[in-house]
């Protein structure tokens, strides 16, 4: 009974590990995975419960432009362990399940940096127009992803509140590693930022660059701010329509406003 | 081989392809949940996104050359709301239909994208996930089944609801579009790039500023935060100089972006053992100005 216990947890949170990014992006949410899981532990009324009151803290810790909360797939699922199997209270479950939230969040850290090197695969099978080159891409993500969760549940079923201890001296140890690996996701966008820059900056464009800067930082520091990026393009729809604009009205008057396209 | 892959700047057959039909559209709403399955730091959703436009993509660009040109630009780096994306794809998808200049079709994606990350956030993750949330937890809470599956219901339902309906919206209208844009095509990618060059530049501040300098010197009663000095001069330098450097490195010296990659890793946590960027982790080496 324990073994199908243990499979069913670690092929449940698999799935939620893969749910909380794609998918239906609502089966992970604390509220229904926790069901779930109380169910497959053997008490779904525990689960329920405990599922309520992690969806409301869960819904203070939104992912918001890609920063990373807490991981609420681990938390919800050791919250579940800690209650059910080690028969904890709910209030001290949640607590030491942040430590397990908290080390979720690494490994989450830890994929999307990694990952990044799935990117040179996805190019070349792009190179090559070859569709199945992209799932073999998107599958390799979602089963490292995947694993790793079902892992750390595992590990929290056997290992249980004992386990939040090492994790804990983990996390301190090696946090010059994991802060690294932060720091280092956090500028990886700038490798995409430069691929857009390499093909669509002209020589006359360095000032446009440099001006969709300059509104970001303002409106950033305004009562705005939330607003920035849809301010910033309706700055941009004004300057391509004038630039729109006038080029045509220039091409017309050159060509006599022949209707010829001129290309 | 692969790096030297050159990307042309018009598909070689110019001829509009027939519009996609209903069956292949739903298709790609469907596939669109995956947008974030490949999700990473570097280019966050684009494996993703080429993945769910796929089924699209294949119907339009019949010979190889077109297909592979197609890929290879729909690889972009790529950030924006999941439930809102298939906006994105619907103009997406008649651009690439009508052939519009590849140049064309990057700026307008990153440029509608973009945007529609942070109405997306507000809409969604502020406002709606909070009132589901509010109702249905409160059910949970009194042991009642109910609470879960309306929460699937409703949540899962409104996303779908929305998926579907944006879809054959954009893609009607960006087909509307394009016919009249098709007579001054040069112009308009000038525009059209204008605009995602300026989107571009906000992004690097908007996105970037996450980038920060931690040292602090302390010399008696005075402190000195390199970062905050920084701010004083420039805001946001940081994740100029270093999107700049990618840019170099790519464009100039033909790095590959895995290059890239492996270098800001390094810059990272070396930066990190001896304290240098700013984050709660502890220096592996000891030093004054990281606590």
């Amino acid at each position: 009974m324990e073994i199908v216990q243990v499979v069913l947890l670690a092929v449940a949170t698999f799935i939620f590990a893969i749910d909380q990014f794609s998918l239906t992006e609502v089966l992970y949410r604390p509220i229904i995975a926790c069901t779930i899981i109380g169910a497959i532990l053997g008490d779904l009324q525990a689960g329920l419960t405990v599922g309520g009151s992690v969806e409301i803290i869960a819904i203070g810790n939104m992912p918001v432009g890609g920063a990373q909360p807490p991981n609420f797939v681990i938390f919800s699922i050791a919250s579940c362990v800690l209650v059910i199997v080690s028969g904890m209270e709910p209030e001290a479950a949640m607590g030491v399940s942040m430590v397990f939230a908290l080390f979720g969040q690494y490994v989450v850290t830890l994929v999307f940096t990694v990952m990044s090197a799935l990117m040179d695969k996805a190019d070349e099978a792009a190179h090559n127009a070859n569709p199945k080159g992209i799932t073999a891409v998107l599958n390799a993500h979602m089963a490292v992803l995947g694993a790793l969760f079902a892992v750390i549940a595992v590990a929290c079923y056997y290992g249980g509140e004992a386990l939040s201890g090492t994790l804990n001296s983990i996390s301190t140890q090696f946090s010059w590693l994991m802060g690294g690996l932060s720091v280092a996701g956090g500028m990886l966008r700038f490798v995409g930022f430069g691929i857009l820059m390499k093909i669509m900056l002209s020589n006359d464009m360095w000032g446009i660059l440099l001006a969709g800067f300059a509104c970001a930082a303002i409106f950033g520091a305004s009562s705005v701010a939330s607003a920035t990026l849809i301010y910033v393009a309706f700055i941009g729809v004004a300057i391509a329509l004038y630039d729109y604009n006038s080029s045509v009205k220039l091409k017309n008057t050159n060509v006599g406003g022949g209707m010829s396209d001129g290309i | 081989m692969a790096s030297n892959y050159v990307l042309p700047e018009n598909y070689k057959d110019q001829t509009p392809a027939a519009p996609l039909d209903k069956k292949t559209l739903n298709k790609v709403v469907w596939r669109s949940l995956q947008l974030q399955a490949c999700f990473n730091y570097e280019r966050m959703q684009s494996a993703g996104w080429l993945w769910g436009i796929l089924p699209g993509l294949e119907k339009i660009h019949t010979n190889k050359e077109d297909l592979a040109a197609s890929m290879t630009h729909n690889m972009d780096f790529l950030n924006t709301h999941p439930y809102l994306v298939t906006f994105v794809m619907g103009i997406v998808l008649s651009l690439e239909q009508n052939k519009a200049p590849i140049q064309t079709i990057r700026s307008v994606r990153i440029s509608v994208a973009a945007p529609l990350g942070g109405i997306g956030d507000a809409l969604f993750w502020y406002t709606f996930m909070p009132i589901v949330a509010g109702v249905t937890s409160g059910l949970a809470q009194d042991g009642n089944i109910l609470g879960p599956i309306l929460y699937f219901v409703l949540a899962f339902g409104v996303q779908m609801a929305l998926r579907f309906a944006l879809m054959y919206w954009a893609y009607g209208m960006g087909a509307a579009a394009i016919n009249s844009l098709t007579k001054n095509a040069q112009e308009f990618t000038h525009a059209a790039s204008m605009m995602g060059i300026f989107v571009v530049g906000a992004l690097i501040y908007n996105m970037g500023t996450g980038t920060q300098l931690g040292m602090v010197f302390t010399n008696g009663d005075l402190t000195t935060d390199v970062q905050a000095q920084l701010n004083t001069i420039l805001p946001g330098i940081i994740p100029l100089a270093l999107t700049l450097m990618c840019y170099y490195l790519l464009a100039k010296k033909g790095w590959k972006p895995i290059n890239c990659i492996l270098l800001l890793l390094v810059i990272g946590i070396v930066g990190c053992i001896f304290g240098i960027w700013s984050g709660s982790y502890t220096a592996l080496v000891s030093v004054p100005w990281h606590a």
